[in-house]
């Protein structure tokens, strides 16, 4: 028993391999420094391939309009709303890591808040195209910004949850991105201090905006961090609280529910947890960061998604329960004829996103399923199919059979060109990503070495000794120091 | 100067400050820094300017390179016709001529363009109502493909001629043709009639593609001459129809439907209606409309009929039927014919001559004729005979004719053996078409002089005995075409055109021209009926035995249909009425054998969720022996078991145009002429396999049951209704003790937003679901007057159909046996235009908002295509542009979709110059990505009240009138001001609370139409939410709030 212990007790080491502070700023800037490896040009023309799939579909939309998608007059959003939600969904891990987790000191974020942020924006960005694109006529998009104008002047719709999208995601990519930025700058300036070639001085040396790393620099970093942190915490519960309006304020069966705002936060955890693993999986093991991103931060992360898929799967139950207890009968068809019968269109796809977000990641109460690779890395997957489904099932079951029975629709399956923009968005997602990794650290370099003195494995293991004492034996080392 | 003016002592006094403040009143320059003559990075303030000068340029930059649009030239007139006022519609009396069948109608030009066809309120028993037909007739005028001028056939080919020139070749060849035949369908003009009687050269064959000849020959038989009776559905109150679709295509339907509404009709004070009986072999629009039906092989109709003259104590043996319902209904039926006597009636759909004699038999013995049956007014729709036909058929083979003449007559097509009238046409020297289009006759015959659109001839019509219909123009003919009466005036030395004949005609027939010119204005004149029948039942027993010895049925039955869209064939050319969904199988743009549950499952077709949910159904085959057709099949309910009925009319010829061409099977050659003589509809043994795969039929709806929402729609039996008249009352009372239960002011207090008050006009509709007989003809007006785009059938099939107002059919059966249908409902389902609007207030950019008069509106250029107004909207009844259907894009070429989307050609018809000359000027053209549906015809009211202010004085009830409320021939809708107490719609809302009820009420979205419950006139006692999801119970302690749940119990 020690008492100047300040390790925390039930968290391994975060940091492994013995590292110090040189070391750390090798091994992050190493992937930035060196030449792309094939994998990560592979990866990279894969990703533009994607992205230019994508660009053609939403020419094709552009041009010839929303016909080229499968909707229809009944199902009047289908996969293009369905990957707008998944998308801003998956933006909220990186949020919760590096705001809320900053907030309550929480050390082992470091070693993937970075990652995570980069995700949360580039995640964002994705889901935007969506709610852009989806409008019949692009070109007037710019009507739904709120500034005097020569149109009447037209004011818009303060009542409709469209417009409050536009004002959170808005918000939310700002506070992302000023969050993300700010964090970089010390890195960068690293970068920049490292740099041999001209061209990345002055790349770095830009970006860094004239970081020195004076006391005062540090000083006013760490409070904007806070502020940042604090502005985006509410945004972690806002911004899918209001994208959860766009269905709970609307009179369709199936969408007017009330439960959906922490619904939609706790799934949209569940699925950004589930994308970070996915990613920095892949991450860690192309750019050999696995002593920075452990096992330990695996597990972490693990266990938020069993907590955030048992709250899913919570509310899903609940939601069917109060389907069937409040004797609407319009809800509850929606519920039982439209999901729980297997036998009805989609049924299918009620059960694959049960199976996905509420049953499989139970396997996550065992310690060994959370420290196994390969385990979370299929499970990751799983739980984005089955959080994908959640939002298809939402939107596209509800109003394929909803009030006027006249008007149930004909099956709805995807175009090629609604395959093609959310392939387009992965492509946008992972060229952005793949950018990233090449051209920034992926890791916080001066976030890590500020936990590498409590929670690396040298401290750790040094804390073994003082560990194994007596109070006597610590009393007396210490005295006798004085 | 002495004089001095000054307006101040400023000026006067000439101060200097005065005279600064005179100088610096206007400043010539922009308030720009001054340069100086330096650069502008050294100007004083350069950075302000900067920014100043760069807001302009970009701003201008801007402007430049957006704004530049299609530069369109509007050419006004150089001389302005007289009483021409650009914009404002003109209206003119005229006739909607189809076959034998003219229908009174009014139609609206604009700007020189005839642009929709209205009823014509003038003619005593139409309501003013029109067809669908009639309403769809004004877009065949723009038809693409007419015939735009004179041809004749060169070495097989059709080269473009001149009148004189074919006039020249004609007379020279008629003066030596033996026989000249004039082939037309039936005649019923009067001066037509008169040129033809004039010229006895002339031989006037009479031939109609549905014919009418076994009830002429009938009622010739019977005593009554070779004509058809009126039937005045108005005064039977037991109807009973064996197979005959009086609501829809036969004889007239929309006038059958005027006076069958009329007994329809719900008096709440004293609740009766009529009685429907139907007995078909397939589910027809009038048999959907029935109170109970019966349904037997369509072998089996003489059987029927004469099973039915048995029990009225006709005197006559009937061949047992082997049904034991249909017994059981016959027995019932005649003893209810029995005690309505006088006030009942029999019709029959029929054309065999001796089932038609047991008809007129029967309507004998129940009193009809002079009671509902109206021998003074004769039906002069039909008049040829099959005999006739076949007679110069085999004249035309012997070559005894020496030209044919043919106006209106397809037989090529629409002949059981069409064949063989093609080869006999051989045989005919000089053969002559009037056609309207390169119809299947038309393509054959040597000379082609097409002829004008009835909106570009002058011409009447006697529709009926004694009633008289003009035809005047409403527009100069768009291409070089002629009437063909003045083609025959001609050619028989008569130097009149048919314009001056008709003027002479009617002048000296109704006194003076001023009489005639009076009568083309109101378009209709009716002189007092007269004449009355005698019924002679001489022919009875040799009918009976014929019936008796008539072929018995083989295992499977075809029955030949008319759709109310297309006809016998009129309405395949026509893109509105192609893409009507029919009444009873929802579908467009093809045909389709309809076949019955028990006969799917002998198939082994499978009729479940996919069934449901994709458009692929499995194809038959179907023979006769003789012809072989394969067409996708449709399962309805309530079709005897092996009957199998196939529309007529599709399967046309390419040349007819894009819109006909390739859409569906032609079934004519499947009609024979029966043992009686006449054209026979049906088969008695077809054989039909599965052919083992599918094809696609476009439907608008695919679900069939209304699921027992009661809060969507309310439909109940008489005796239920007579036992709980205020079961749909209660449930509206039950709504507002739950949501309002301090004030019971459902509207104000069932939300927590305030109301403002809107005073004025508040616009409401009303339709009464049992009026609404579900014929289509609002769909089609509603088309016409909103420049609805046609989508075509790929489009349909992705259920992108545009239609503002459609009507929803759902079957009423029992639960454990789908097939034993109790009722059809059809309920016309347009925007609500709800004043709690879900759709106004999920718009980011308020382009759908609520008018003070109580209208949902639609700002078009506002839209930006968010399409989240149709997801919530209840009634499902917003209308995205999926794609550029109108060509009213800003974005040019893209109507040319490759991979998905592909638009049928018809699309690009629509968009044809001269098919766009259809549309309405007042209603804007919606380009594609934007939202549009029903605007309750905003301009038809802005319209009304524009005239009223300028007559400065209030607008009065009913005249501001919808299109759909127009078109309507059983007045089902009223529309009208709901907040003028003396209003149509006010006092049918006031004098109604037990049938009234709002869709969806419970969702507090506040909708401004109304309906009336549909009753069906039976004895069942339907248990109050027997049909329910939800137990009746449990679904008013959903409503009610648990409080007061408690305080219940």
């Amino acid at each position: 028993m020690s008492l100047n212990r300040y390790e925390s007790q039930v968290r391994g080491p975060l940091v492994e391999g013995g590292k110090d502070y040189h070391q750390i700023t090798e091994d992050i800037c190493r992937p930035v420094e060196d030449k792309p490896s094939k994998l990560w040009w592979i990866g990279f023309i894969i990703s533009v391939c994607l992205l230019i799939f994508g660009v053609v579909s939403i020419y094709m939309d552009v041009t010839y309009g929303i016909g080229q998608w499968n909707l229809n007059k009944t199902i009047g959003w289908g996969w293009d709303i369905t990957n707008f939600v998944w998308w801003v969904g998956i933006g909220h891990a990186g949020t919760l890591i590096s705001a809320i987790l900053l907030l309550f000191r929480q050390g082992w974020r470091t070693g993937v808040n970075r990652a995570a942020e980069a995700m949360t924006i580039f995640a964002v960005m994705c889901a935007g195209q969506f709610p852009i694109w989806h409008m019949g006529r692009v070109w007037n998009a710019f009507f739904v910004m709120p500034y005097p104008n020569t149109r009447g002047p037209l004011w818009v719709n303060f009542n409709s949850p469209l417009l409050w999208d536009v004002f959170a995601i808005s918000t939310y990519f700002t506070v992302s991105l000023l969050f993300w930025y700010s964090g970089l700058l010390p890195d960068l300036a690293s970068l920049r201090d490292r740099a041999k070639l001209k061209w990345r001085k002055f790349f770095y040396g830009v970006a860094s905006f004239g970081w020195t790393g004076s006391t005062k620099h540090w000083q006013r970093h760490e409070a904007l961090s806070l502020v940042l942190a604090g502005l985006a915490t509410p945004l972690v519960l806002s911004v899918h609280t209001i994208v959860s309006f766009d269905f709970a304020t609307s009179v369709i069966p199936g969408w007017h529910t009330t439960i959906f705002p922490p619904y939609f936060v706790a799934g949209a955890v569940f699925s950004g947890f589930a994308m970070v693993q996915t990613l920095l999986l892949v991450t860690r093991k192309v750019l050999g960061l696995e002593e920075y991103i452990t096992i330990e931060h695996i597990d972490v992360m693990n266990k938020v998604i069993v907590l955030t898929g048992s709250i899913v799967g919570i509310a899903y139950l609940t939601e069917l329960f109060i389907a069937w207890y409040s004797h609407v009968e319009f809800e509850w068809f929606a519920f039982k004829e439209n999901r729980v019968n297997l036998s009805s269109p989609y049924g299918w796809a009620y059960y694959l996103m049960m199976g996905c977000n509420v049953l499989s990641p139970q396997i996550f109460w065992f310690r060994k399923m959370r420290r196994n690779l390969l385990v979370t890395f299929f499970m990751s997957i799983l739980v984005n199919v089955g959080m994908w489904f959640e939002r298809f099932v939402i939107i596209v079951t509800s109003i394929y059979r909803d009030y006027i029975p006249s008007s149930w629709s004909t099956y709805y399956s995807p175009s090629i060109w609604e395959i093609g923009f959310y392939l387009g968005t992965f492509g946008l997602f992972f060229t952005c990503y793949f950018l990233f990794s090449k051209f920034f650290p992926v890791i916080a370099m001066a976030e890590i070495k500020h936990i590498l003195k409590r929670s690396g494995d040298t401290f750790k293991d040094n804390m073994t000794k003082d560990e194994n004492e007596t109070l006597d034996e610590f009393e007396h080392e210490n005295a006798h120091h004085h | 100067m002495n004089n001095k003016y000054w307006q101040g002592f400023g000026e006067f006094n000439k101060s200097e400050k005065f005279q600064k403040r005179v100088q610096d009143e206007f400043r010539d320059e922009l308030p720009f820094e001054d340069f100086d003559n330096t650069s502008l990075l050294d100007a004083k303030a350069p950075r302000r300017d900067f920014l100043k000068y760069l807001g302009f340029s970009t701003a201008a930059a801007t402007l430049a390179a957006s704004c530049k649009t299609r530069l369109r030239e509007a050419i006004p007139y150089g001389n302005k016709p007289e009483n021409l006022i650009p914009g404002e519609a003109k209206y003119y009396a005229t006739t909607f001529v189809e076959g034998g069948d003219a229908m009174p109608v009014v139609a609206k030009v604009r700007d020189g363009r005839p642009i929709k066809i209205e009823g014509n309120d003038y003619l005593s028993n139409t309501n003013g109502g029109t067809s669908a037909r009639a309403q769809a007739s004004v877009l065949d005028l723009y038809d693409t493909h007419r015939l735009r001028f004179p041809q004749r056939q060169v070495a097989g080919k059709f080269e473009e001629s001149t009148f004189d020139f074919i006039d020249k070749a004609i007379a020279a060849e008629l003066a030596g043709a033996g026989s000249i035949v004039l082939l037309t369908s039936t005649i019923n003009s009067p001066t037509t009639l008169d040129i033809i009687a004039k010229n006895p050269k002339i031989r006037h064959v009479q031939y109609d593609a549905i014919s009418y000849n076994g009830m002429l020959l009938a009622n010739e038989a019977s005593g009554f001459g070779r004509k058809i009776p009126t039937y005045k559905f108005d005064q039977a109150s037991v109807i009973v129809s064996l197979g005959a679709d009086f609501l829809g295509t036969w004889l007239n339907g929309e006038q059958n439907a005027a006076g069958y509404a009329v007994g329809r009709r719900i008096n709440e004070a004293s609740p009766a209606m009529s009685k429907h009986y139907q007995f078909e072999s397939f589910l027809s629009l009038t048999g959907s409309n029935a109170d109970e039906r019966f349904t037997h092989r369509p072998s089996e109709t003489g059987a029927v009929a004469l099973a039915l003259l048995a029990a009225l104590g006709g005197g006559v043996t009937a061949p047992a039927l082997k049904d034991a319902k249909l017994n059981a209904g016959v027995t019932k039926v005649a003893g209810e014919l029995k005690a309505a006597s006088g006030k009942a009636l029999v019709v029959c759909g029929s054309n065999d001559v001796n089932i038609q004699i047991i008809v007129n038999a029967i309507n004998a013995a129940i009193g009809a004729n002079g009671t509902t049956i109206d021998w003074s007014r004769t039906d002069n729709a039909h008049k040829a005979t099959d005999k006739e036909f076949a007679d110069l058929l085999t004249q035309m083979e012997g070559g005894q004719v020496g030209a044919l003449l043919v106006h209106d007559a397809n037989p090529v097509y629409n002949y059981f053996d069409g064949a063989r009238f093609a080869n006999a046409l051989k045989n005919v020297k000089t053969t002559v078409s009037f056609g309207y289009r390169m119809d299947e006759t038309t393509q054959l015959c040597k000379y082609i002089i097409p002829s004008h659109h009835y909106l570009e001839s002058w011409g009447d019509a006697e529709p009926r005995t004694g009633v008289y219909s003009f035809i005047q123009p409403t527009i100069f003919p768009l291409f070089k075409t002629r009437d063909y009466q003045t083609s025959l005036l001609k050619w028989f030395g008569n130097a009149q055109d048919y314009e001056a004949y008709t003027r002479a005609y009617w002048s000296q027939k109704t006194g003076n021209e001023t009489a005639y010119h009076k009568a083309l204005e109101n378009g209709v004149l009716e002189d007092a009926a007269s004449g009355t029948g005698a019924y002679n039942g001489g022919a009875v027993a040799a009918a009976v035995t014929a019936i008796a010895s008539a072929p018995v049925g083989g295992k499977d039955e075809l029955a030949l249909y008319q759709t109310v869209a297309i006809g016998a064939g009129s309405g395949a050319v026509n893109p509105w009425l192609m893409e009507l969904p029919d009444s009873i199988s929802k579908a467009c743009w093809g045909s389709y054998a309809l076949i019955s549950i028990p006969k799917a499952k002998e198939l082994g077709i499978d009729t479940g969720v996919d069934y449901e949910y994709y458009p692929d159904k499995p194809v038959i085959r179907v023979s006769n022996g003789k012809t072989t057709i394969e067409l996708p099949i449709l399962v309805i309910p309530g079709m005897n078991a092996n009957t199998i009925a196939i529309a007529v009319g599709y399967g046309r010829n390419e040349k007819l145009g894009r819109t006909a061409a390739g859409v569906g099977k032609n079934v004519f050659p499947f009609t024979s002429l029966s043992q009686s003589g006449s054209i026979s509809y049906f088969v008695p043994n077809i054989t039909i396999e599965s052919a083992g795969r599918k094809e696609k039929i476009a439907q608008m709806q695919i679900h069939n049951s209304y699921e027992g929402r009661v809060e969507v729609l309310r439909e109940t039996t008489l005796a239920t209704y007579r036992k709980t008249p205020n079961e749909v009352l209660d449930f509206r009372k039950n709504l507002a003790a739950t949501y309002a239960r301090t004030t019971g002011d459902f509207r104000r207090e069932g939300t927590l937003y305030g109301e403002h008050d809107k005073p004025g006009i508040k616009w409401g509709m009303n339709i009464d679901m049992n009026a609404c007989t579900g014929c289509n003809a609002c769909v089609v007006a509603c088309h016409a007057e909103n420049n609805v785009p046609v989508v075509g059938k790929s489009e349909v099939l992705r259920f992108h159909d545009m239609h503002w107002l459609r009507i929803d059919r759902y079957f009423v059966s029992e639960d454990a046996n789908p097939d034993n249908l109790k009722g059809v409902v059809f309920q016309p389902m347009l925007c609500q235009h709800c004043d709690n609007a879900p759709c106004e207030n999920v718009c980011p950019v308020a382009a759908t908002n609520h008018s003070s008069e109580g209208l949902n509106q639609m700002a078009y250029n506002r839209c930006i295509g968010t399409r989240y107004c149709a997801n919530n909207c209840p009634f499902k009844v917003r209308r995205f542009n999926w794609a550029d259907y109108t060509g009213a894009d800003s974005f040019p070429n893209n109507q040319d979709q490759k991979l998905v989307g592909v638009l049928d050609p018809v699309v690009h018809q629509m968009n044809d110059a001269v098919s766009r000359m259809v549309l309405n000027p007042d209603v804007t053209v919606r380009s594609r990505g934007v939202m549009e549906k029903c605007s309750f015809c905003v301009q038809r009211l802005q319209h009304a009240k524009l005239e009223a202010k300028k007559a400065d004085r209030p607008l009065k009830d009913g005249e501001a009138r919808t299109a759909c409320q127009q078109a309507c021939s059983t007045n089902a809708i009223v529309f009208g001001d709901v907040r003028d107490k003396e209003s149509a719609i006010a006092q049918v809302r006031l004098n109604n609370p037990q049938r009234l009820f709002y869709s969806l009420e419970q969702l507090h979205v506040l909708p401004n139409v109304s309906y009336f419950s549909k009753i069906r006139n039976t004895d069942e006692i339907v248990p109050e939410g027997e049909d329910d999801v939800v137990d009746p119970e449990d679904r008013k302690k959903g409503l009610m709030e648990p409080a007061k749940e408690n305080a219940h119990h």
